[in-house]
């Protein structure tokens, strides 16, 4: 849709689509089906060689005159599974006995490992809460679960509240699981996703968060921030 | 993927359900440059920008610029969704945005040059027609105005 939005102003495009039924309706230009995962476009992460595989693919329907075009690409990457939903992540016996503050801390070293061998590449900043002060986030987090609604101290002038939530819990996650990504690097996304959602006390403080928004009557908050 | 036929049920049917626009044939503009001369663009629907940009919310129509010269530390997600295992951008942003694989290309002479903007919109969109009818002209318009040859776009 949007390749065609493009196009229609007179620069031509090529899209990479990974749902071929979604781009035989909306007939972008020129696209290349790569049946990889979502989150996986260009197919595999930290293998360039494969990417610009995708890439030359891709470019190379420029050319193309009779449009609309679709090509497929050949290979498949070695897809990973299917992710689990958080409810069905959240069945096992969740840990509400531990305190997120001191996971937290448990972490850090997994997480300034995982941002050092990734030039400094990390998921965590939506939110402007820094890191290295995420344990007052979770005390601020556990108050609001416990029913007080003050605002966190530092938050960007003029962000609802709720929506501060949502992004430092998005950075909350992102820390856990670049963390566990260093520590674990082999483990399937499946029991990465199992282990924060059902093992880590951060999971259930973020399920009694999401818990709290909806007896506000906000589930549109709550059901992005536990997942 | 998703092959839809290796989905379970319900998300097979989400995928088919979701709202997409149908077309009977497509716009063309002509490539009329060899690739190695050409200026290319690339723009996402990942929800990606830079670190200390406004973050996009769901249903987002605006889009961010990502320099063509930004570092990929520089750059991170406001889209997250069940729908996708975010540890593949978080392991390497180029497997959604290649940034550093397009340089690469220019470097090696395949490619002539890429515009000093990139641009990211938000994904999983519902109902875009403001990105259809006014955002996403605006940054085709942009492209031009820029010198861009052609544009590669890629998704969540």
């Amino acid at each position: 849709m949007l390749a065609r939005a493009i196009e229609e102003t007179g620069l031509p495009t090529v899209a990479i689509a990974l749902v071929k039924e979604h781009a035989l309706r909306v007939k972008p230009p020129r696209a290349l089906w790569a049946p990889f995962p979502f989150g996986f476009a260009l197919g595999k992460p930290d293998d360039a060689a494969f990417q610009h595989k995708v890439i030359a693919a891709a470019l190379g329907l420029l050319p193309e005159q009779a449009v609309p075009a679709l090509a497929e690409f050949p290979e498949d990457a070695d897809a990973p599974p299917l992710l689990l939903q958080a409810s069905a992540a959240q069945a096992g016996a969740a840990n509400r006995e531990g305190d997120p503050a001191d996971e937290v801390t448990a972490l850090r070293g997994y997480y300034e490992r995982w941002v050092e061998e990734h030039q400094g590449r990390t998921m965590v900043g939506l939110s402007g809460a820094p890191q290295r002060r995420f344990r007052g986030l979770v005390r601020w987090m556990q108050a609001f679960a416990a029913g007080d609604d003050a605002p966190y101290p530092d938050a960007p002038e003029g962000m609802a509240p709720a929506r501060f939530l949502r992004l430092a819990c998005d950075d909350l996650k992102a820390f856990f699981l670049e963390a566990r990504l260093s520590r674990l690097p082999g483990e399937s996304e499946n029991d990465r996703q199992r282990w924060f959602w059902s093992e880590t006390a951060m999971g259930s403080l973020i399920a009694s968060a999401a818990a709290r928004l909806v007896e506000q009557g906000d589930d549109r908050t709550a059901q992005g921030v536990a997942r | 993927m998703p092959r839809l036929e290796d989905l379970p049920d319900a998300a097979r049917q989400g995928m088919l359900n979701f709202p997409a626009f149908d077309h009977d044939d497509a716009p063309f503009a002509p490539f009329t440059k060899p690739l190695a001369e050409a200026k290319t663009a690339l723009v996402t629907t990942a929800g990606l920008h830079l670190r200390g940009d406004a973050p996009f919310s769901s249903g987002d129509e605006s889009y961010r610029v990502i320099p063509s010269a930004a570092r990929a530390a520089d750059i991170i997600q406001s889209h997250m969704s069940i729908g996708f295992d975010r540890t593949g951008i978080m392991r390497d942003v180029n497997v959604t945005f290649p940034i550093d694989r397009l340089r690469e290309l220019v470097e090696r002479g395949d490619a002539g040059s890429l515009t000093e903007r990139f641009y990211s919109f938000m994904g999983a969109q519902r109902s875009p027609r403001r990105i259809e009818s006014e955002t996403g002209p605006e940054v085709g318009r942009l492209l031009l105005e820029e010198g861009a040859d052609a544009a590669l776009l890629t998704p969540t």
